[in-house]
């Protein structure tokens, strides 16, 4: 028994580092198609974003909201509702959080809740709308979310250059939040902040209510068959309404966290590209929708991120050769390697595995 | 009345990449694949044509090369999808994600933020029709537009035709109504959905060749703009058939020349106008459901 539970975790593993490394070698060959040496290219990729203090410190720092969106992708995806306004959600948690934070000022500890709070509010009550027409119309959420992060794109856009605009500044934003609402860096030379620890904190209470709560066996029970958990008397329209509500905070929160501890003012670039939404899918998949997952494919995503950002210094590669090897990862990543198709699992532990396959 | 034929030319003008987009992604859709892919392939079509026109200058190329290329990741969907039995889902944000890397990689190698092709005459490639450009007010609508936009119009019958008329659209509908059955009676199952799978790319790969080459002469890395989602929305709202998805993405269509030509006299408030083409998909897309399901007696929950 303790024996095939090991060898599904192995597997797991295997499962999510193959296409990794698959993603890896065929950026690779990109990277010495063009002239450059790849060995060197992803060397520097992760030892400047994992074995020096500074970079890990700043690699724990990006990883923070990507914790809190891969969580938010988890709690939809996992029950088999394709929520794809996590990336919304945190747009419009962030901006009213920070046009909220550059009005106020005060008690730092006050001010903070509040921005936080309404960063919440808004991240929610933009997922609303599609669980909506998910639980009373049956409207597909995927094209409705996916449509409403244009629209939304699109308000927050016309509010940035007009009404919300900081005429001092050069470029498009909104003004900078004050000074109360501002996580201070904690060593100063990084850019870690407090606020990756009551990230770490939600993760906490989330995982233990995905593991050992009902909502995660309810999750578990809607994205295996609706119909059947409908029909043994689980309310799922409303559940649907519930677990989107719960995926809109938690990216609310991550873009009301993003703006207060590194962005500071909304600019039309603020999430990056692609976002810290999607950089949540790709986390959640790679994680296996299951939180442990979810925070170590994090720290390694974030590392890359920040490790990017280095390739461009100590190497004439391109940044955007990432963005390649993420859409590989996540390529990679549909397939199920070892125990979908190819029974590879099997086949590596050859003859004694199957005898005790068929012993138990 | 200039405006308003101004509104209807726009409004042909912006619907053809989508009715494009459409017509190829029908078939995946009644081969009961949900290929989110779209965009992305659109995106590759509309980067390859323009790419190809730049060095080379000639458009029979331009279209070749972006052909091949979109049919590449249509091989790479459907044997990622289909034959590995992948989740369509995540292969297709992969596919989306890795066309807008490749974009972005491509324009970087090429230090620039788009590619314009330099001395490009966008109304040398208006196509006049000879009787029809005479009539007084269907003239100025009907014609004068590239010849892309006008193979799409004739593609929805043409592709009503294919769906309806051939044995291969009656296998396709076969292959996604009942998986099964079509095994049963001996059907290729992988080679239909193959079949369709690559339709929809050529399909995306005219859309991105018509919204870049023919109507703007030029690629930017954003241009896309969520138009393949759109034509999926309108692919759900007419069920998969020809006629009726076409006519939601002229709708479409027509809400985005509305805003474009309107948002005029807005002033201030004319940065609105451009998130009015998406509310209006939203809320098609759930009337259309709401009577889909609307006479569905029977207790439960179908996601």
């Amino acid at each position: 028994m303790n024996g095939k539970k090991l060898g599904a975790g192995l597997r797991g593993l295997l499962n999510c580092l193959i296409p990794i490394l698959l993603a890896f070698l065929v950026g690779g060959i990109v990277i010495a198609v063009i002239g450059e040496n790849p060995l060197n290219t992803y060397w520097v990729l992760l030892q400047k974003s994992l074995f020096t203090k500074v970079g890990f410190q700043n690699t724990l720092h990006y990883a923070g909201p990507m914790i809190l969106t891969g969580l938010a992708i988890a709690v939809t995806f996992k029950a088999n509702i394709y929520n794809m306004g996590v990336e919304g959600s945190l747009l419009l948690g962030a901006f009213f959080a920070g046009i909220l934070g550059s009005r106020m000022t005060g008690n730092p500890f006050v001010v903070k809740l509040v921005c936080l709070a309404v960063g919440v509010l808004c991240g929610m009550a933009y997922s609303l709308v599609p669980a909506l027409l998910k639980a009373k119309l049956r409207a597909d959420e995927m094209v409705v979310t996916l449509m409403l992060n244009y629209a939304l794109a699109k308000v927050l856009e016309f509010l940035t250059t007009g009404i919300f605009r900081d005429n001092g500044s050069g470029y498009v934003c909104t003004p900078m939040v004050s000074e109360s609402a501002m996580f201070s860096r904690i060593f100063g030379k990084s850019r870690l902040t407090a606020f990756f620890f009551i990230v770490v904190a939600i993760w906490i209470v989330m995982t233990l209510y995905m593991r050992r709560g009902r909502l995660g066996y309810e999750i578990k029970a809607m994205g295996m068959n609706a119909e059947f958990a409908e029909a043994t008397g689980m309310n799922v329209g409303k559940k649907i309404i519930l677990l989107m509500l719960l995926s809109g905070a938690l990216a609310g929160f991550a873009g009301a966290g993003w703006m207060m501890e590194d962005q500071y003012r909304y600019t039309l670039t603020f999430s990056g590209n692609p976002g810290l939404g999607w950089d949540g899918m790709l986390i959640a998949l790679m994680g296996g929708h299951n939180p442990v997952g979810i925070f170590i494919a994090s720290i390694f995503y974030a590392a890359l991120k920040t490790g990017s950002d280095k390739i461009n210094m100590y190497t004439n590669v391109p940044k955007e050769i990432v963005a390649l090897i993420q859409a590989l990862i996540v390529l990679f990543l549909a397939v199920k390697f070892i125990d979908g198709r190819f029974h590879l699992f099997e086949r590596l532990k050859g003859k004694k595995g199957k005898e005790s396959k068929t012993c138990s | 009345m200039q405006l308003m034929i101004s509104i209807l030319y726009d409004c042909v003008y912006h619907s053809a990449p989508i009715i494009l987009a459409v017509l190829g992604g029908l078939f995946a859709y009644k081969a009961n694949v949900l290929n989110i892919a779209l965009e992305g392939m659109m995106l590759n079509g509309a980067l390859f044509s323009v790419l190809t026109y730049y060095f080379t200058r000639n458009f029979a190329f331009a279209l070749l090369v972006c052909l091949l290329t979109t049919l590449l990741y249509g091989l790479i969907f459907a044997f990622f999808g289909v034959t590995m039995k992948g989740n369509v889902i995540i292969v297709g944000l992969a596919i989306n994600m890795m066309s807008t890397a490749v974009a972005g990689f491509i324009l970087v190698m090429m230090k620039s933020s788009n590619i314009i092709i330099p001395e490009f005459d966008v109304n040398a490639l208006k196509l006049n029709i000879p009787i029809i450009k005479d009539i007084p007010i269907l003239g100025p609508i009907l014609s004068g537009h590239p010849v892309l936009t006008y193979v799409s119009f004739l593609l929805i019958f043409l592709t009503s035709l294919l769906m309806y008329r051939t044995r291969f659209g009656v296998y396709v509908r076969v292959v996604g109504e009942s998986e099964d059955a079509a095994k049963a009676i001996g059907l290729r199952v992988d080679l239909y959905k193959y079949a369709a799978i690559l339709l929809g790319a050529v399909g995306c790969a005219l859309a991105g060749m018509n919204l870049a080459l023919d109507r703007l002469g030029l690629f930017t890395n954003s241009m896309v703009a969520a138009r393949g989602f759109i034509a999926l929305a309108a692919i759900y709202c007419g069920r998969g058939k020809p006629v009726q998805s076409s006519l939601y993405a002229i709708l479409f269509g027509l809400s985005r020349s509305l805003a474009v030509n309107l948002s005029v006299y807005a002033g201030e408030a004319s940065g609105l106008f451009d998130c009015f083409p998406y509310l209006l998909m939203i809320v098609v897309l759930g009337a259309a459901s709401y009577v889909k399901y609307k006479n569905v007696k029977v207790r439960g929950f179908q996601v």
